[in-house]
């Protein structure tokens, strides 16, 4: 009984391409809707920090690759060394969503496709805003962000 | 100790690569140190990292079976890998991991080289464009999830949508690594990120069921030989990956030559085109993919044999908090879209029909319960039998069969 009906449930659904397009047509609908989100406002923004005064002029585009492990070196040869907080940390997800435009997910299965397919290092993850500034002072090429 | 442990060490490299690899690995390497850069290194950029992982999967099934005896419950499903990475200049990356995989009578290898390569790139116009190129025992980059799908924590379900990654099937380990170089490219402009790589490879088919797979004769005694593979992949990306859109194409021409009188060798060329489309919102996830199998192998029947497949799936991931998400998906597998009923493969071949079509209805959830700490639980009910193991279901061949089963699996996984 049970499999009987979930076999005119398996042939309603499998007729190839529809459910695709199906699904190709949703997709589009909310990406319109989606985009164009206001920014979260109130507290202090996360703010982008580098030794050497090197990220002042950083653009979004730039430091999503910076911190996508994409871009690895600064423009006079010094590796990129880039520092993070714990995914949770608030300072991370509001660092994530506001300055490079993502969540903190895309970032992680970005790291995670990059490791486990051996195309490139991950950032190291500090746990509070006092190491990570400690951290990015004493790293040559050191980047991360701060509270204000 | 260290001469031993060297030797120990370089034996079973061997025995897992074997010597030809070996030495075009070594070739590659030399080649870069020959070239001075190692002579302008300096210490303080080189930077590494070692990273791994280790699962643990339960499977259980009404009927049939699925890595290993499942149907009393089967542990056989194992996944451990050990990485390591060497980032010499900001632009030169070394990577090897070793894996080690169990999954009952459809993956016998146990321990094997996953990747060892070299990696490097330049970037011009003001970094927006990057062109790279990578080498030695390379990741197949194919659709969204070939490359690490051998990582639970990369893949949205414990068991990937069989259609399109076939894990149970021979084919599995074709797909996995292949022994050549990858060209890359990456262009970005806005938020917007164009991407495209081209691959050249010797496919790993003469490991695990491979050969068997390609010939469609189980336990075919000989070795693949003939033209490399080739794989090209282009990707779209938009607000890194909030959205994407990718095509990717494998084109395999090989050889088989028989060891044996009464084997005849012959020919397999295999063309298989993939479509994905991923959109990622804040809560959830919807991804679709849709791909197919044109294949052609003569030499080993009178008359030469034409086949297309058919694979695609339709998944959505709904993160329900920060450690908590749950997907739902629908995949689909026709052996032949021409017979959809899988009524005149049945016939030929003498197999049950249900042996041609798999309509697999999968729900899941996972829960990272520590950092870097993770457990997965999911439920499939299947139509069919196309993508089961015939090492794990002797019965298959033989016309017999549940088309109507259950799956239950559990994995728990560790990672560093």
């Amino acid at each position: 009984m049970m499999s009987k009906s979930t076999g005119n449930l398996h042939r309603l659904i499998g007729c190839g391409w529809v459910s695709f397009l199906l699904s190709l047509a949703l997709a589009v609908i909310v990406a319109l809707g989606c985009a164009g989100k206001p920014v979260m406002a109130g507290e202090p923004s996360p703010k982008i920090y580098a030794a050497e005064g090197r990220a002042d002029s950083l653009s979004a585009d730039t430091l999503r690759e910076i911190f996508f492990m994409r871009l690895t070196s600064w423009p006079d040869g010094t590796p990129i060394r880039v520092f993070v907080l714990p995914d949770k940390h608030p300072l991370h997800v509001r660092f994530s969503k506001e300055v490079l435009g993502v969540y903190p997910f895309q970032l992680r299965a970005a790291w995670d496709r990059l490791v486990f397919s051996g195309t490139g290092l991950i950032p190291h993850m500090v746990e509070t805003v006092g190491e990570m500034r400690e951290m990015v002072r004493a790293t040559p090429g050191g980047i991360g962000y701060v509270d204000k | 100790m260290l001469t031993n442990r060297g030797f120990l060490g370089k034996a079973l490299a061997m025995r897992i690569v074997g010597p030809r690899t070996i030495a075009r690995m070594a070739a590659t390497v030399a080649c870069f140190f020959v070239s001075g850069v190692a002579a302008a290194l300096d210490f303080s950029t080189i930077d590494w990292q070692l990273h791994g992982f280790a699962s643990q999967g339960f499977t259980y099934t009404t009927s049939n079976q699925v890595f290993g005896a499942s149907r009393g419950g089967s542990l056989d499903f194992t996944e451990i890998g050990v990485n390591g990475s060497v980032r010499l200049l900001p632009n030169l990356l070394f990577s090897a991991q070793g894996l080690y995989r169990n999954a009952g009578g459809s993956d016998r290898e146990d321990f094997r080289l996953d990747f060892a390569q070299v990696d490097y790139n330049g970037t011009f116009l003001d970094s927006a464009l990057t062109l790279g190129v990578r080498a030695g025992r390379v990741k197949i980059p194919f659709g969204l999830y070939n490359d690490t799908r051998d990582v639970v924590w990369t893949r949205p379900s414990v068991i990937l949508p069989q259609s399109v990654y076939f894990d149970t099937l021979g084919l599995r380990q074709a797909m996995i690594s292949a022994d050549g170089g990858l060209l890359y490219s990456r262009y970005n402009w806005g938020d917007h990120r164009f991407n495209l790589e081209f691959m050249v490879a010797e496919p790993q088919d003469d490991t695990g069921d491979a050969t068997d797979f390609l010939t469609g004769m189980l336990n075919s005694p000989g070795r693949m030989d003939g033209r490399p593979l080739f794989l090209g992949r282009a990707v779209y990306e938009w607000m890194g990956g909030r959205a994407r859109a990718m095509f990717s194409v494998v084109d395999l021409d090989r050889d088989f030559r028989s060891r044996a009188s009464g084997v005849p060798s012959g020919n397999i060329q295999a063309l298989y085109p993939l479509f994905s489309l991923q959109y990622n919102a804040e809560r959830w996830s919807l991804t679709a993919e849709y791909g197919w199998v044109d294949a052609r192998r003569s030499g080993f029947t009178p008359v030469p044999i034409e086949n297309t497949s058919e694979g695609f799936y339709v998944q959505g991931e709904y993160r329900l908090s920060d450690d908590w998400s749950a997907v739902l998906r629908y995949d689909v597998f026709h052996a032949d879209r021409d017979d959809r009923s899988g009524r005149s493969l049945a016939e030929q071949t003498g197999q049950a029909r249900h042996r041609f079509y798999a309509y697999d209805l999968a729900v899941g959830v996972r829960w990272e319960f520590v950092r870097n700490w993770l457990i997965a639980a999911e439920y499939h009910n299947v139509e069919g039998t196309a993508w089961l193991s015939p090492h794990d279901n002797s019965d298959l061949l033989r016309g017999g069969g549940d088309p109507h089963w259950d799956l239950f699996s559990v994995m728990v996984s560790f990672r560093f």
